[in-house]
């Protein structure tokens, strides 16, 4: 199995697809890393030589920052807003959506699974 | 979407010409403003505002952090205190 930037396995996909199982890959950067490369991005992942393997390996590590990295990066920006105590850190801290959406109904993503509360819409507690 | 580039940030011009004049007597007092959507400049990093936020002024001091953000950012406009109790009657 091909080994690219650390932990990442995928393999028998398209290499331009096998790319984005990579935190911090999508479409968009797969495809820039193939161009670099000059790889066909139509070649599956297991056909592709060391060489080959390799030199994706190092367009990764010079021009994006992936997995580990990313991850750190992200939770230190959300740190940031945290420990300047400005709106969006607040926000973030309460678990609430961070960039104006409304909270009366919805934002079920930040806030997690619904808790039903007694009394409310109507049906009375 | 995001404003402008050519326009740079946002800065309300009269509390931009207070920073100024404090800094050239020496730093002293907070300066209490309403200006909320004024972008912190790097000027700003040291200087202390006391930010309206419709009730009253909140003290905030600059960081290095801070550049790039709105004063208003910093000077919350709600206050949330829970929700109420039913069981126990009103707002606990």
């Amino acid at each position: 199995m091909p080994r690219i930037a650390g932990v990442d396995i995928p393999e028998k996909k398209k290499i331009l697809y096998s790319l984005q199982y990579i935190h911090g890959i999508g479409p968009k950067v797969a495809a820039d890393i193939l161009a670099k490369t000059g790889i066909d991005p139509n070649r599956r992942a297991s056909e592709l030589d060391d060489q080959e393997l390799s030199s994706i390996n190092s367009t990764i590590d010079t021009g994006f920052v992936v997995e580990g990295a990313l991850r750190r990066q992200v939770q230190q920006d959300i740190q940031r807003l945290k420990d300047i105590r400005c709106l969006r850190g607040d926000r973030h801290r309460k678990g609430l959506p961070v960039r104006g959406q409304r909270t009366r109904t919805n934002a079920r993503t930040r806030k997690g699974r619904k808790k039903t509360v007694a009394g409310k819409k109507g049906v009375k507690g | 979407m995001s404003r402008s580039t050519k326009k740079g940030p946002h800065v309300d011009e009269k509390l931009y010409r207070k920073v100024e004049r404090q800094v050239e007597s020496g730093r002293k007092v907070p300066i209490k403003t309403w200006a909320r959507d004024c972008t912190i400049v790097p000027e700003f990093v040291g200087m202390t505002f006391q930010v309206h936020n419709g009730r009253a002024f909140n003290e905030v001091f600059c960081t290095e952090d801070m550049v790039g953000h709105k004063l208003g950012e910093f000077s919350p406009t709600r206050v949330f205190r829970g929700h109420t109790n039913k069981k126990e009657g009103l707002s606990s």
